[in-house]
């Protein structure tokens, strides 16, 4: 994937948060459970706050900081894949968005690594670490919740 | 001047319990502790220091004026310090033997700080024990009826509590119940070697002495919801506990061998694979056992395994400093022989041509550096994978409330792991006449809260009853709970 310039390339990390809120709000509007439709909501709003962010760069008032490498739990690495259904239970909801919030990191880490004009390297690198710490602020959530016991 | 008072010399030697040694235990299912025999027990009581500022009694859920039943003990006078203890506990043999004493009313003691906090579980459960040998069982008057129904859903500790206590203020009760026996995971959960059956059996016997009326096989949410129910009853309590089994959610757990901790003991204790080899276990005779988790559920299943001739191993993915099973209970395990494998993660199981499992891929783990809130999680060790041969896995990680009631009652508050939100005070939940407690509400937790929980609710249902908003302490009678469990002080006794 190529970029002519920073906007373009902030431009499609808009676009991908979006699709990522949208599609968080569409599984919370499918949800059989109220609860459970609440918990999409949760992450759909999570997903408007990177997308302000973004934003915010782009109106030259940057909120992220350059951050030292967010350590990955591995949480989710070995867990089967989970199909969004509308009987989804929590634990599914949680290793569902574990594996999205993973392969959002997963891209910008490759284009990061691929950009040639060093502010894009470290705009998108700057992005990998946001969905690295989201994914981290699920994993733990899935550590706490669903393996105290283990 | 005022002569000095002689200060008794401190008395650290924690008297030990008698119990079945680790080489006989292992084969059988019998209770592994004895008890303490009655001059032990009266030495236990006397080394009390009787704080004036008693933390012990803080620290308890539900509030057991401890030193004045420890005094009736060292004094001999047991009649009294059970009456003492039922004031507040109705369940207490099996308190006694199952409270995580070492986090609560122990954990405070004063003499914790020496190494030699007094052993009051045990001194509970012997007041229990010697109460249930007396063999008489008074009988308490009941009142007249007060023309209200109350329906319990769920016969667990919370439910009991319940059906105990609002009987006994003139209400009629009736239990529903989704398997074949009362108790919840009493009886089907905690293995016969901690907990017997029988003294689970005596309470549920004076239950139903009393005029508790019960339905078993009857699983509310399909047999009849919640909502129908309203249509006699006049309040409903909720006890349905969290039967609910968490997997992995890893390759291979669906093969053949691989339980869920539920299954593993309800086929144990509901089947009666403890009584093995007279009865023919219900579980298919396993060589090698590896359970996952390391909770209490996790110790009752890798020490059942044991019993029933296999090696058993605990598979756990913390260090042994995190384990969440009670202190005692990880040393029985030891001593008996279980193999524990610390800061280990099973990745996935494969299995035979017949779809048994007969292998699981491992990884080992290490503590990764602390984090925010200065907790150190596990993080794999790149290429430690091995592969172990097992025959089957039980997998213990937690349970979640059962969703059926949930889903079956509109208008009901759930929390995110589909628990029902109830008030901690009154029970009572986002429907009127509709009151919820014990695991339902707070995931799995303890045998104590879940009573504490009924209690509050059977105050709070009480209050409604008789004409109030739920949250006085009774209307008529203003004592709270203590009426009813003064009136329940024989329910641990043998009903002969
Ligand atoms: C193996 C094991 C070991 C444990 N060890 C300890 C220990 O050492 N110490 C300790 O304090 N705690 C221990 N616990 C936890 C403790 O047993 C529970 O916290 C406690 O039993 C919760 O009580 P409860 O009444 O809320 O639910 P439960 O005991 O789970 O009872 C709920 C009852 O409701 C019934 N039910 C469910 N759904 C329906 C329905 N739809 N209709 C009708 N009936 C229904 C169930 O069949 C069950 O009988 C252990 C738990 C397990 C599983």
């Amino acid at each position: 994937m190529h970029f002519d310039s920073l906007v373009d390339a902030l431009e499609f990390a808009i676009e991908k948060e979006e699709e990522a809120e949208q599609f968080y709000t569409e599984l919370a509007e499918k949800m059989e459970r109220p609860h459970m439709a609440r918990i999409f909501e949760n992450f759909a709003e999570e997903e408007r706050g990177h997308r302000r962010m973004i934003k915010d760069v782009i109106m030259g008032r940057p909120s992220f900081v350059p951050q030292p490498r967010v350590a990955d739990l591995q949480v989710s690495d070995h867990l089967m894949d989970v199909a969004p259904s509308p009987d989804m239970d929590y634990q599914q909801a949680l290793i569902f968005a574990m594996k999205a919030e993973k392969a959002a990191y997963a891209l910008y880490t490759q284009l990061s690594e691929a950009s040639e004009d060093s502010a894009m390297r470290d705009l998108f690198h700057l992005l990998a670490q946001e969905e690295a710490k989201h994914k981290r602020r699920f994993e733990i959530e899935y550590d706490e919740q669903f393996s105290g016991e283990n | 001047m005022a002569e000095k008072k002689e200060k008794k010399p401190l008395d650290l030697n924690r008297r030990q319990m008698p119990k079945q040694p680790p080489e006989v235990r292992k084969y059988n299912f019998n209770e592994v502790a004895f008890g303490y025999p009655e001059d032990v027990a009266v030495e236990e009581a006397k080394r009390c220091i009787m704080c004036k500022k008693a933390r012990c009694v803080q620290n308890c859920p539900v509030e057991i004026d401890i030193p004045a039943f420890i005094q009736a003990v060292a004094d001999r006078n047991f009649a009294e310090g059970i009456r003492i203890i039922k004031q507040k506990n109705c369940l207490p043999a099996i308190c006694g033997r199952v409270c995580p004493q070492e986090d609560q009313c122990e954990k405070t003691c004063t003499l914790v700080k020496k190494e030699g906090q007094l052993a009051i579980g045990r001194l509970e459960r012997f007041l229990a024990d010697w109460e249930a040998r007396q063999g008489h069982v008074e009988m308490p008057d009941i009142p007249e009826w007060t023309g209200k129904n109350v329906a319990v859903v769920g016969g667990g500790p919370a439910g009991l509590t319940v059906a105990g206590d609002l009987i006994l203020r003139g209400h009629r009760v009736t239990i529903f119940e989704a398997l074949h026996r009362l108790g919840g995971v009493l009886v089907y959960g905690i293995p016969e070697f901690r907990l017997p059956k029988e003294i689970v059996n005596r309470e549920v016997e004076y239950l139903k002495r009393l005029g508790v009326e019960v339905h078993t096989d009857f699983v509310v949410g399909k047999t009849r919801t919640i909502d129908s129910l309203l249509e006699e009853y006049d309040a409903i309590f909720v006890g349905s506990g969290a039967g609910l089994p968490w997997f992995m959610n890893i390759p291979g757990e669906n093969l053949n061998g691989v339980y869920s901790a539920n299954e593993y003991l309800t086929r144990l204790n509901l089947m009666k694979g403890y009584l093995f080899p007279t009865y023919h276990t219900p579980i298919k005779a396993h060589r090698r056992v590896a359970v996952i988790g390391g909770g209490n559920v996790a110790m009752d299943c890798a020490r059942s395994a044991l019993r029933l001739g296999a090696e058993s191993r605990i598979i756990y993915r913390r260090s042994r400093e995190e384990l969440p099973a009670r202190f005692e209970e990880v040393e029985n395990a030891e001593e008996e022989g279980v193999i524990f494998d610390f800061l280990t993660l099973p990745l996935r199981y494969i299995g035979d041509e017949n779809g048994w499992v007969k292998e699981m891929v491992i990884q080992k783990m290490e503590l990764g550096e602390p984090d925010d809130s200065g907790r150190r999680r596990p993080v794999p060790i790149e290429g430690s994978e091995e592969t172990w041969p097992v025959d089957a896995v039980v997998c213990a990680i937690g349970n979640s409330p059962n969703p059926l009631i949930g889903t079956t009652t509109p208008g009901l508050k759930l929390g995110k792991k589909g628990n029902i939100e109830a008030d901690e005070e009154t029970g009572m939940t986002s429907r009127e006449k509709i009151w919820a407690g014990g695991d339902i509400v707070t995931g799995a937790a303890t045998v104590i809260l879940a009573m504490g929980a009924g209690r509050k609710a059977a105050n709070s249902i009480h209050d409604y009853l008789m004409g109030g908003n739920g949250h006085g302490n009774g209307a008529d009678d203003g004592s709270g709970a203590n009426t009813a469990s003064d009136a329940n002080a024989g329910a641990d006794q043998n009903t002969t």
